[in-house]
C-alpha cells in the first residue's frame, strides 16, 4: 500500500532540498567570483602565458552545456585519476568553475570600462598592481559588474536543479523522490517551481537593494 | 636632478624622441615648446615610465627609469599634471589628493588628511573637499591635480599642457597658482602654449622639433633675436603663438 497523500515529512524534504540548492549555489557563487575576479586580474595585466590559457579555459566553460561538464566532472575525473569523487563535490567543482568563466567575462568589461587615464596617473604616482587594483579598478569595476552579476547569480540558481541528476540531494531531487511517491506531478512540480521561483526573486530583490544602496552612496561619475 | 640623455623613442616606423637629450636641476623650471606632434607629451610620459624607450636613458636623481625597481623610486620623486586631470571620478576632492601619499608614501592618513585640506584651501577649494571630480569645473578640478601632484611633496612637479582643456578665465586661476610655485621654488618641467607665462616662469626654454630638441636656452636668450628667435622654426612657432604686439 502507498502513502500517495502529503504530509510534513515532505515539507521537511522540500526545505532540506531547498537548503541544499541554496548552499550550494552560495558557495560556488562566491568561489566563481573570487576565481573569475582574480584570473580578470591576470587578463587585465596581460600577464603572459597565465592570462592567455585562463582565457581560453574559460571561454570553453562559458561555450559548453553545464551539465556536459557536470558529467566530465563525475565520470570522467574519477576515471582518469581512478579515485571516486561524492556527487556534492563533483557539483561544487563544476558550478564553482561555470560561475567563475561567467564571472571572469562580466569582470574583464568592468575593468576595461575603468578610464585609462586615471589608471596612468595611478601608475605615475607609484601605485604597486595591487594597490592599482584595490583602490582604482576594484571599486570601479565592481560598480559597472554589479548589474550582471545579479543577473548571473539569478541564473547559476536555476542552474544547480541540474546536480539532482548525478545524485545530490538537491531541491529538484528531493521534488523527484516526492513526485514518485505521491504520483502527483502537477501539484509537486508546482511547488518545487514556486520555491525556485521565490529564491530567485529574493535574489533580485536583494541584488537591486544593493544596487540601489551604491547608486545612492555612488559619487556622480561620467564627465 | 632630471637627466634626459640621448633618448630615442619610436612608435612603429615613426620616430618620436630622436636623440633628445635635456636636464632639469634642482629649482629650474624648464619650459619646453614646439608644435603639435613635435614629443612634448611623449617625453614627458618617458620621464615618468609610462612609456618603454628605445634608446639613451633617463634619470632621476641617479634613478634609471628603464629598470623597474628603481622607475618605482623615481616616481617618488616627481609628480605629474595631466592635461585631462586624470583624477579617481569615484572618489572625492580630498580623497584624490590623500591617496598616494598614504597608500605610496605609507605616510599617517590624519596629518595627510590636514596637509591635504590646508593645500585645498591654498588653491581656493577648501570648501570642494568632499565634492566628487564631475562636480567640479574644469578649472577646479586642474587645481585638485594641482594639489594631489604637490601632496606628494615632489622634488619634480611635471606638467604637460595643464591649461589646454581650459577656458581663459579657468586657465588664469591655474597659472596663478603655477605662478605661486615657481616663485617659491619648485622645480617643474613644464609644457605648454602658454608662451608669455613661460617666459615669465622659466628659467630655461627648451623647443622641439619633430622630435628633435633644436634649442636649449636660458629664457632671455631664448628671446634674443640674435640667439633663440634667429632660429627659422622657433620665429615661425612664436609668430604664430604669441599676439603680434607682444613680440619683441
Ligand atoms: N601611443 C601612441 N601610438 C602611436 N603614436 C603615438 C602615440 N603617442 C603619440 N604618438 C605620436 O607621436 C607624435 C608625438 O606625439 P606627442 O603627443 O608627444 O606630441 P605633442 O608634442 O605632445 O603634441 P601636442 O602639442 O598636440 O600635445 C605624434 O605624431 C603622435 O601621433
Ligand atoms: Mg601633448
Amino acid at each position: 500500500m502507498r502513502h500517495t497523500g502529503f504530509t510534513v515529512h515532505d515539507g521537511l524534504l522540500l526545505a532540506q532540498g531547498l537548503g541544499v540548492s541554496l548552499g550550494l549555489f552560495a558557495g560556488t557563487f562566491a568561489l566563481g567570483l573570487v576565481l573569475g575576479s582574480a584570473a580578470a586580474v591576470v587578463r587585465h595585466f596581460r600577464v603572459p602565458a597565465l592570462g592567455a590559457a585562463l582565457h581560453a579555459g574559460l571561454e570553453l566553460l562559458r561555450n559548453s552545456p553545464v551539465l556536459v561538464q557536470l558529467f566530465l566532472v563525475f565520470f570522467g575525473i574519477p576515471a582518469l585519476i581512478h579515485q571516486p569523487l561524492t556527487p556534492v563535490v563533483a557539483a561544487g567543482v563544476t558550478l564553482s568553475a561555470n560561475t567563475a568563466a561567467f564571472v571572469y567575462f562580466i569582470a574583464v568589461a568592468g575593468l576595461d570600462a575603468v578610464g585609462r587615464d586615471q589608471v596612468e596617473a595611478a601608475r605615475v604616482y607609484g601605485f604597486s598592481r595591487a594597490q592599482l587594483v584595490r583602490h582604482i579598478l576594484a571599486p570601479q569595476a565592481a560598480a559597472f559588474a554589479l548589474g550582471p552579476l545579479v543577473g548571473l547569480a539569478v541564473n547559476q540558481l536555476q542552474v544547480t536543479s541540474l546536480v539532482s541528476v548525478i545524485g545530490v540531494m538537491d531541491l529538484t531531487k528531493a521534488g523527484d523522490i516526492l513526485n514518485l511517491r505521491t504520483l502527483r506531478p502537477f501539484a509537486v512540480w508546482t511547488m518545487v517551481g514556486a520555491l525556485y521561483f521565490a529564491a530567485a526573486k529574493g535574489l533580485t530583490l536583494l541584488g537591486h537593494h544593493w544596487e540601489r544602496r551604491l547608486r545612492a552612496h555612488a559619487p556622480p561619475l561620467g564627465f | 636632478m632630471i637627466a634626459v640623455e640621448g633618448v630615442v623613442k619610436r612608435f612603429g616606423t615613426q620616430t618620436v624622441l630622436d636623440g633628445v637629450s635635456l636636464t632639469v636641476a634642482p629649482g629650474e623650471v624648464v619650459t619646453i615648446l614646439g608644435s603639435s606632434g613635435s614629443g612634448k607629451s611623449t617625453l614627458i610620459r618617458c620621464i615618468n615610465g609610462l612609456e618603454r624607450l628605445d634608446g639613451g636613458r633617463i634619470t632621476v636623481d641617479g634613478l634609471d627609469v628603464a629598470n623597474p625597481r628603481q622607475l618605482a623610486q623615481a616616481r617618488r620623486l616627481s609628480a605629474t599634471v595631466f592635461q585631462l586631470f586624470n583624477l579617481y571620478p569615484h572618489m572625492t576632492v580630498l580623497r584624490n589628493v590623500t591617496l598616494a601619499p598614504e597608500v605610496v608614501l605609507k605616510r599617517p592618513e590624519p596629518e595627510v588628511a590636514a596637509e591635504a585640506r590646508a593645500l585645498l584651501a591654498s588653491v581656493g577649494l577648501a570648501d570642494k573637499a568632499d565634492a566628487y571630480p564631475a562636480q567640479l569645473s574644469g578649472g577646479q578640478r586642474q587645481r585638485v591635480g594641482i594639489c594631489r601632484a604637490l601632496a606628494m611633496n615632489p622634488r619634480y612637479l611635471l606638467l604637460d599642457e595643464v591649461t589646454s582643456a581650459l577656458d581663459p578665465e579657468m586657465t588664469a586661476e591655474v597659472l596663478a597658482i603655477l605662478g605661486r610655485l615657481a616663485s617659491q621654488g619648485t622645480t617643474m618641467l613644464f609644457v605648454t602654449h602658454e608662451v608669455e607665462f613661460a617666459r615669465r616662469i622659466s628659467t630655461r626654454i627648451v623647443f622641439l622639433d619633430q622630435g628633435r630638441l633644436i634649442v636649449d636656452l636660458p629664457t632671455a636668450d631664448f628671446f634674443d633675436p640674435a640667439r633663440g628667435l634667429a632660429h627659422p622654426r622657433i620665429n615661425q612657432f612664436l609668430s604664430k603663438m604669441t599676439p603680434v604686439g607682444e613680440r619683441p
